[in-house]
Order: C-alpha cells, then structure tokens, then sequence
C-alpha cells in the first residue's frame, strides 16, 4: 500500500483533534501549552501535504505557498511558546500555581 | 521598493518608531517620557493614512499599491479607514497609559514599544489579503496585547487575566491556522482573490505528476471541496470571533481586561476589535461573499453570525447588568458592542440597492460596521479614560461603590464619566447613537426586522447598567468608612479626554458626513483584482518567477 495524502491528512486531523481536546480537558496550563504546540503542528503537516501534492502550474513552476505558511507558522509558534511561557512563569512567581483551576481570582 | 514604502505608511511610521522607541528605552538612563513619542507616532501613522486617502480613490496609484504589495495586502480606503481608527485608538490609549502608569509605579519603557508593534500589528491584521498575512498580523497584535495585559508583573490578577488570554487567543489562532490550511489545499492558493476565484470555479482535476513523478494528483470530488470549504469557514469565522470576544468565544474578555493595567485594557477593547473585524469583513464578504461560486454553501456564514450576533448581545448586557466592576461591566459591556457590530455583519453580503440610493444594502451594512468600530472607539478609550481619572494610587475607581458621591466630590471627572457613558449607551447627541441607528437600519432594510429588534431591546437594557454609573455618583453618598476613588492630578489625562470628547461630538454632530465616508470607503474595496490566475499562458512567464 502506498502512502497517500489521505494519509497525511487524516493524521494531521488526528493530531489537532488530540490537541484540541486535550487542550479544552486537561486544567494544566504547561500541558495546555504543549497542546496548542501539537495543533499547530499538526497544521504545518497539513500544509506541507497539501503543497505537496498540489500540481506544477502550466509553466512547471512548483507551488510553495504551503512551505512558506509552514515556516511562518514554525517561527511565529516559538515566539508564542517563549511568551507563554514566560506569563506561566509569572503567574507561579506569584501565586505557586500552573493549573488553570487555581487561576479563579476573578470569579464573579 | 518606493512605492511600497509610501502605501504603506502607517505601518512603515509604527514599525520603525517601534524600533526607534527599543533603542532609545535601551539607552536613556531613566524610565519615562515615552508616552507622548509613542502617541505622536501614531498620530503621525493616523495623518499618513488620511494623506493617503485620496490615493485611495485612483486607479493609477491602487494599480502601483497593487503591484507593490502583490496581493499581500490591500491598498484601499477600507484599510485606511481602520488604520485611522486603530491610530486613533492607539494614540488616546497611549496618553492615558502615560499618566497612569506614573501614578502606579509601573512605568517601564517596553510599555510603549509593546504598544507601538501591536498597532502594526492590527495595521497588517485589517490590511491583510492573504491568509498568511492575516496570520502574521494577528500574532503580532496578539503577542503584544499579551505582554500588556500582564503588564502589572506583581499582580496576580494582571497575570491571570494574561494567562487566560493567552491560552485562549493561542488556541483560537490554531483554529484559524487550521481552516486557513485547509482552504489552501482546496484551492492550491494562500490569497484571498485567488481563493475566492478557485472556490467559484467547478472542480477541475487534471492528472498531473506531483513533484516526484508518480501520478499523485488524485480528484477531490465536488461535494468533498464544499464540506471541507464550509468546515474552512466555520473554523476561521470562530478564530477570529474569539479574537472580538463574540460568545460563545468570550470566556477571556472579563478576565483578561480587568487583570490588565486600565489603558491597556481601553488599548486592546478598542484597536483590537477593529482589526479583527477588518479581518472578518475582507475574509467573509472577499471570499465566501460571492454566493454564485460552487462551493456555494459556505456562503451560508450569515445564518452563523446571526446567532453569535444574538448571543453576544444578550449574554454580553445580561451579565454586565449583574456585576459590581466598572471595569467589568465595561468589559461585558464590549462584548455586547460586538454584538451589535456582528448584527450588521450579517447583513453586510446583500446586493439590493439600498432605498434611499447609494450603493447596496450590503455596503451601507459594511460602512455602518466601520463606523460603529470608529464611534466605539472614541467612546471606548474616553469611558477608560475617565475611569483611569477617577482613581489615583491605592483610592482606585473599581466597584460602583467607590464611584458613590463622585458628583458631589468632583463634578469635573464625574462628568466626563458620564458623558462616555451616555455615547456607549447611546443617548442622542453622542455618537454612539448614529452607529446603533446605522446597524438597525442596515438591519431593517435587509429585511431582519427581528434582529433589529433584539438590537433595540439590547440597547434598552445597556441603558440600565451604563445610567446605574451616573446614578452611583450624583445620587448616593459613599457609605462610612469605605474607601473612596480619589481622582489623580493629571492634566494630560485630562486633555486626551477632552480629545475624546471632542471627537465624540464632532462624530455626533456630522454623523452623515463620517457615515458617508465609511460607505466611500466600502465601495471602493468592493471589487478587489484576482493575481494572475494560474493558467492563462500570458502569466506563465511571470509565475515562474513568482509562482502564485
């Protein structure tokens, strides 16, 4: 059986399905973190099958839309991470908490 | 190179201020006096847009503009018409932040710089025709807003409010970043223009080799591209409902703006609003606008906003009615504006002319959003702003409690407070009544005379939580004993208030001047040009080169 890009995509799907969840379920934010982490990355795999599998244009240039979005998607989810973090790190500084439960100073 | 320099100069002022304002934090020896820089750039970025208005309306230089930015971002007065409201958003929020920081202790310069990006940031995010563009802008706006909101580093609420913001801003950019993939692999295209043109094309599938040679290329079936465009849809419509705080999205919004420092919240309620609902409106009606495609059911986003639209307005003034926070209220209150704003949206696809001439239904329902966003805006950043007046370190404006007898105490501030009030409850000669006119009567020419309706209900009921302010302060004496807000001693608060006020009268008194600029600015955008679609020989060529 060849590997096709149903493949690619149904993991992909899997992936961010698992991402989601886990996200919405789990009350840790450094597990919600990586979650978010697991999403995009599964949206980068999406891309980079779909620009795979997209045909040369008439003139045989390649498509590279997909690539290039994956690259910005990379660089752009590291900046996300290191701010995430670091407003983690500050809640903890502060409270000696990481689970989102315990972050309830402003129920109403 | 020249070219795209001039188009576009707000974004280009902001970003090298922005940088200009890193260096100088890095290297002056004191904290401080970045405020007024940092909101003379915006204002600045605010003039460039208006310089460029008229560029806006001729064919020459919208043929130059789109050449340069090659169909990253858009030239026309749509954009230039957000890019004043963020400018002017930004700028007022600036000043505030100035005094307030000053007066809490918190002044740090990367305040300022902060400010500065994610006002890019919102720039790019309303500019954008590309869906990597509107990911980049709203990662940018969105990063910085972060960072503000918890700005107050040894406050636990400050951080709170971030976390909470964060998580759930990162996660709804994931949703967005998914539709986005998923719309690139059914149309092979990134663009707007491109999409919409793909979408409404029947699926052809030629069987060409994929990269590696081997027949890869396989058919997707016509009904297989519609649910996947529709789910495309659905998920970019909830990324960037979370991003304006519409329910069931807005679990953020109190959280996140009562932990942030004031002028930070009065910051993100207003540019960030705008921005996404720029975003929303290119990518709606730019590209499941066009009804007539195949991929036609996607189309059917209106039926989905109508409920966001409804919800918001009801959940938005039926919490805020309950809470004892000014700031809170106001941050209930926001989503509720939302809801009005999302009302016209659902409206904003129709093509009938409208009865009283110029232009259709759908363009008067578009230029009433805009200017919504630009009342809201003045409104908005004045409310805060005399909340920030109200209070000074340790005797802040908090509850309604502290506001009790600010009338008698100090008339001056208890009157600003009440004339943003009145403009977000939408009392006659304030603009705030013109842009809730504006939405119903797009609503009631479009024939959802009900929606109309619940805008109205909804408006009555913001009426009681916004008069309860001026109730608290001119009608009850503070009880014994319990802390009262002091107002601060801050003339440039003052003057950007009077700014606001200015500019809410003004905007009150010529509503059908502005309105009418906001229609120009719709109509222009009206027919955005596809880049060179992907077969006609001629192109090949060039597409070698640039293969979009």
């Amino acid at each position: 059986m060849t590997i096709q890009i149903s493949h690619y995509l149904i993991l992909s799907a899997v992936l961010f399905s698992i991402g989601a969840a886990g996200f919405l379920v789990r009350r840790n934010s450094l597990v919600a973190l990586m979650c978010i982490e697991l999403m995009l990355n599964a949206v980068n795999l999406t891309l980079i099958a779909f620009n795979r599998w997209m045909p040369a244009n008439a003139a045989g240039a390649v498509p590279v839309h997909g690539h290039v979005f994956a690259f910005f998607v990379i660089a752009v989810a590291a900046a996300e991470a290191a701010l995430g973090l670091a407003i983690v790190l500050s809640l903890y500084r502060i409270r000696k908490v990481v689970r989102t439960d315990d972050a309830n100073l402003m129920k109403e | 190179m020249k070219d795209l320099l001039l188009y576009l100069l707000p974004i280009v002022i902001l970003f090298i201020g922005g940088f200009t304002l890193m260096l100088v934090d890095a290297f002056q020896k004191e904290e401080g006096g970045l405020a007024v820089p940092t909101a003379m750039l915006h204002f600045a970025a605010a003039a460039a847009a208006l310089a460029l208005w008229p560029y806006a309306g001729n064919a020459a230089d919208l043929a130059r503009a789109q050449v340069a930015f090659n169909g990253w971002l858009a030239f026309d007065r749509t954009t230039l018409f957000l890019d004043i409201t963020i400018a002017l958003g930004g700028g007022l929020a600036t000043l505030l932040a100035g005094s307030y920081l000053n007066e809490h202790k918190l002044e740090r310069g990367e305040y300022y710089t902060l400010i500065t990006f994610a006002s890019a940031g919102c720039m790019m995010l309303a500019g954008a025709t590309d869906l990597i563009m509107v990911f980049i802008g709203l990662e940018t706006l969105s990063l910085g807003v972060y960072a503000l909101t918890g700005f107050r580093r040894t406050s636990a609420r400050s951080q709170e409010g971030a976390l909470k913001y964060f998580l759930l801003g990162s996660f709804a950019a994931a949703l967005l970043l998914y539709g986005s993939a998923l719309l690139y692999g059914m149309t092979g295209h990134t663009d707007l223009a491109g999409i919409r043109d793909a979408l409404s094309r029947a699926v052809e599938m030629p069987q060409i080799a994929g990269q590696d040679g081997a027949a890869q290329f396989v058919a997707v079936q016509q009904t297989v591209r519609d649910r996947v465009t529709i789910l495309a849809m659905v998920l970019i419509v909830a990324g960037l409902a979370f991003k304006v705080g519409a329910v069931p999205f807005h679990m953020w919004t109190p959280d996140a703006y009562e932990g942030a420092p004031t002028p930070a919240t009065a910051y993100m309620a207003v540019t960030v609003k705008a921005a996404a609902f720029g975003a929303m409106l290119r990518v709606l009606i730019g590209v499941f606008g066009d009804t007539t495609g195949s991929a036609s059911l996607a189309g059917g986003w209106p039926g989905l906003l109508v409920w966001l639209a409804v919800l918001s307005m009801l959940v938005g003034n039926l919490v805020a009615l309950a809470q004892s926070n000014v700031k809170r209220m106001l941050a209930y209150s926001s989503i509720a504006h939302g809801g009005y704003i999302l009302a016209a949206f659902v409206v904003a696809p129709r093509a009938e002319p409208m009865p009283g001439g110029g232009g259709s239904i759908g363009q008067g329902a578009a230029a009433a959003v805009l200017f919504y966003l630009l009342a809201y805006t003045v409104s908005n950043v004045g409310a805060f702003g005399a909340l920030i007046l109200a209070g000074r370190r340790g005797k802040e404006a908090v509850s309604y409690e502290d506001l009790a007898g600010l009338g008698k105490r100090h008339p001056a501030v208890a009157l600003a407070l009440s004339f943003f009030v009145l403009s977000l409850a939408g009392m006659p000669p304030t603009v705030g009544f013109f842009a809730k006119y504006n939405v119903i009567r797009s609503a009631v020419e479009a024939g959802y005379s009900w929606l109309a309706l619940a805008v109205v209900i909804n408006s009555a009921m913001g009426v009681y939580y916004y008069l309860r302010v001026m109730v608290k302060m001119y009608m009850h004496d503070p009880q014994p004993g319990a802390v009262r807000a002091e107002p601060m001693d801050s003339p440039a608060t003052s003057l950007t208030l009077i700014a606001a006020a200015f500019m809410v009268l003004v905007l009150g008194m010529m509503p059908q001047r502005f309105y009418g600029y906001a229609l120009e600015a719709v109509k222009l955008a009206a027919a955005p040009v596809a880049a060179a679609p992907a077969d006609a020989p001629a192109a090949a060529a060039a597409e070698a080169g640039n293969p979009r």
